[in-house]
């Protein structure tokens, strides 16, 4: 399951001169999970295949017509990948309407504040957010409180990143 | 379903553990049982299973029911056991208690209540294994830290059914050899069965998920990790292999002494690791928590050291009394208690705040205790242990009652500070209560069932 791509055209950064391997990386630390990469690219970035591979991504290799290529990275396994019972299709998911980072915060406070963006967004909205650990007791709230979410580990273990759909009012109370 | 929730009967097994922990207390020291008497004593008896099933017992089963879910993030297995398990430990351990002060004297036709009290404590421990070994199994491939707790399960059945063996056989309920053998050779195999098989693993494995967790330290398999846990492990089946031979009438100690090699071992990994933990914490100042952990693992160090010594000195037989002490409350007692303290905030605040988080305002779960309070008493308690240790070494049982008087008021006085988390007494801003109905946690029952 990938729940769709973000796209990084590097052309213009080498273009003027530029390295794009901090561009490409901090994309790809961005990625929510199980989210794939596509990188549009003025040649064949082979270096970046095993690096990539490291961090659990497969790719595919398209030439495209002006000469330039697009490799679409995609993360290996969504095993790990967690989620509400009533998760259906979250590759149809918005793009999040807000993104945080909410590592450096001291639980309970990561869920606090999550708990607090469903309150302000809309239903529908979805929320992006990267944490130091598993949102063990978050989990069950948001689904008492009638919203969806994936989530799981990035590859070297060390981050949790969550996407929280919020739900709608009416549904909230049954788990 | 992923995640975790609250244990509805835990608090209730807390209450019931503290209130056994200051009653083995006074005890202690009204001079009840050892020092006082011989350790062998039917009194001695009483006080140490108030202690070992009461309050340690209680307090770990109420623990495992919470914290077993966290670490394998699957709900509870079979939840409704929880309060069945909780009466059959009461009742079980009330049987045993007056056939012991039945076998002291003190009156007579007691003698049943063992074999009875052995069937419910046996009962009770059966539910909370199948409780948590069923979790385990829901969560498989289960992590390092939960297969700690899987091994301290096994030594946790065999310890119960040594104990029920032992009270059969001192009832005279069956008449058997080889329960005649067990009781002279086993006793060592369920003393270690109980406190490190089971307790000190359990604490071990629930310890590297909790300290990372409260310390904000990476968690991360260490190798230190699989060995201490292999270790233990394979220590727990040698004693375990022990038992027949000891019902065979066989001395068993060599195998009990194997174990306790292997498990200082593991035990001395175990501390390494809680130091690199410590270490790479991103948490820099110690929550009071954190600061009792590090205290116990010291006096498990301390009481490796102890036993060291003693075993070279040749005093190990007679000295025993002293490092079980240590061990039971320096180790297990000071850990149980410090993380009690926090995970009672914790739980108390979820509990109450949870339903409103994100749409009031409301306070950090610091805001629910006063540390600086219970820091002293916390601190009055780990000295008074060391002073114990020293009384019982130095054969002083004045001096030991006195300490045990003081760590009963210490007790006593973090009950308190239990009590005033639960009752949200610290909590400074006013509960948003406005149209969302909320409940105050009751002090030590569960909340009826409004919101699944």
């Amino acid at each position: 399951m990938a729940i769709g791509f973000k796209t990084l055209d590097v052309r213009p950064i080498l273009a003027s001169g530029g390295e794009p391997f901090q561009a490409i990386m901090g994309t790809v630390d961005d990625l929510a999970p199980g989210e794939g990469f596509r990188l549009i690219a003025p040649f064949r970035p082979q270096p970046l295949f095993s690096v990539m591979e490291r961090r659990g991504f497969d790719y595919e290799l398209e030439e495209l017509p002006d000469g330039g290529f697009e490799v679409r990275f995609l993360p290996k396994e969504a095993i790990n990948l967690q989620h509400s019972e009533d998760v259906v299709s979250p590759d149809l998911w918005p793009e999040p309407s807000i993104d945080l980072d909410l590592s450096d915060l001291d639980p309970p406070e990561p869920m606090v504040r999550l708990l607090a963006e469903a309150e302000r967004l809309d239903p529908g909205e979805v929320i992006f957010a990267v944490l130091s650990r598993e949102p063990l007791f978050l989990f069950p709230e948001l689904t008492r409180r009638g919203h969806q979410w994936v989530g799981n580990f990035d590859a070297g273990g060390t981050f949790y990143r969550i996407m929280i759909r919020v739900g709608d009012e009416e549904n909230e109370g049954h788990d | 379903m992923t995640g975790a929730s609250i244990s509805r009967w835990t608090m209730s097994y807390f209450a019931a553990a503290l209130f056994f922990l200051l009653g083995g207390e006074a005890l202690f020291a009204a001079g009840f049982g050892f020092p006082v008497l011989p350790i062998e004593a039917p009194e001695t008896l009483v006080v140490v299973h108030i202690f070992a099933i009461g309050w340690l017992g209680l307090l770990f089963c109420g623990a495992l029911l919470q914290f077993v879910p966290v670490l394998v993030s699957k709900p509870l297995h079979a939840p409704d056991l929880a309060l069945h398990a909780l009466l059959l430990l009461i009742a079980g351990l009330l049987c045993l208690v007056c056939g012991f002060v039945h076998l002291a004297g003190y009156f007579d036709g007691g003698l049943v209540l063992l074999p009875v009290g052995g069937m419910f404590l046996a009962a009770g421990f059966g539910f909370v294994v199948y409780m948590v070994g069923g979790t385990l199994l829901s969560a498989r491939p289960i992590g390092l830290p939960a297969r700690f707790v899987a091994t301290g399960l096994v030594a946790l059945t065999a310890t119960a059914i040594l104990g029920v063996s032992f009270a059969l056989d001192l009832s005279g309920v069956i008449e058997a050899s080889f329960l005649d053998q067990l009781l002279v050779n086993g006793l060592s195999l369920h003393a270690f069965l109980g406190l490190i098989g089971w307790m000190s693993v359990s604490a071990f494995g629930v310890s590297y998920r909790m300290l990372a967790m409260f310390l904000l330290a990476p968690e991360i398999d260490r190798r230190t990790t699989s060995a201490a846990w292999l270790f233990l492990t394979v220590a727990v089946l040698a004693v375990i292999v022990a038992i027949p031979v000891a019902a065979y009438g066989l001395d068993a100690t060599a195998g009990v002494h194997a174990a306790i090699a292997i498990a200082i071992i593991a035990a001395c990994l175990f501390a390494y690791d809680v130091v690199n933990i410590y270490r790479q914490r991103k948490r820099r100042s110690l929550e009071l928590n954190t600061q009792m952990s590090a205290v116990a693992v010291g006096a498990l160090m301390l009481a490796i050291g102890l036993f060291l010594f003693l075993s070279l000195s040749g005093t190990l037989a007679s000295q025993i009394g002293a490092l079980v002490y240590l061990i039971a409350f320096g180790w297990l007692t000071v850990l149980g208690l410090g993380q009690l303290y926090k995970i009672v905030a914790f739980i108390t605040w979820l509990e109450y705040y949870g339903p409103v988080l994100g749409r009031k305002p409301v306070p950090r779960i610091q805001d629910l205790i006063n540390e600086r309070r219970a820091s002293s008493w916390f601190y009055l308690y780990a000295g008074c242990v060391a002073a114990s240790v020293l009384a019982l070494l130095l054969e002083m049982p004045l001096l030991f009652r006195l300490a045990a008087l003081i760590q009963l008021i210490a007790v006593a006085a973090l009950v308190i500070e239990l009590a005033r988390t639960r009752k949200l007494s610290y909590v400074a801003i006013a509960p948003a209560a406005d149209g969302e109905n909320l409940q105050h946690p009751p002090l030590f029952l569960p909340t009826p069932i409004k919101r699944k």
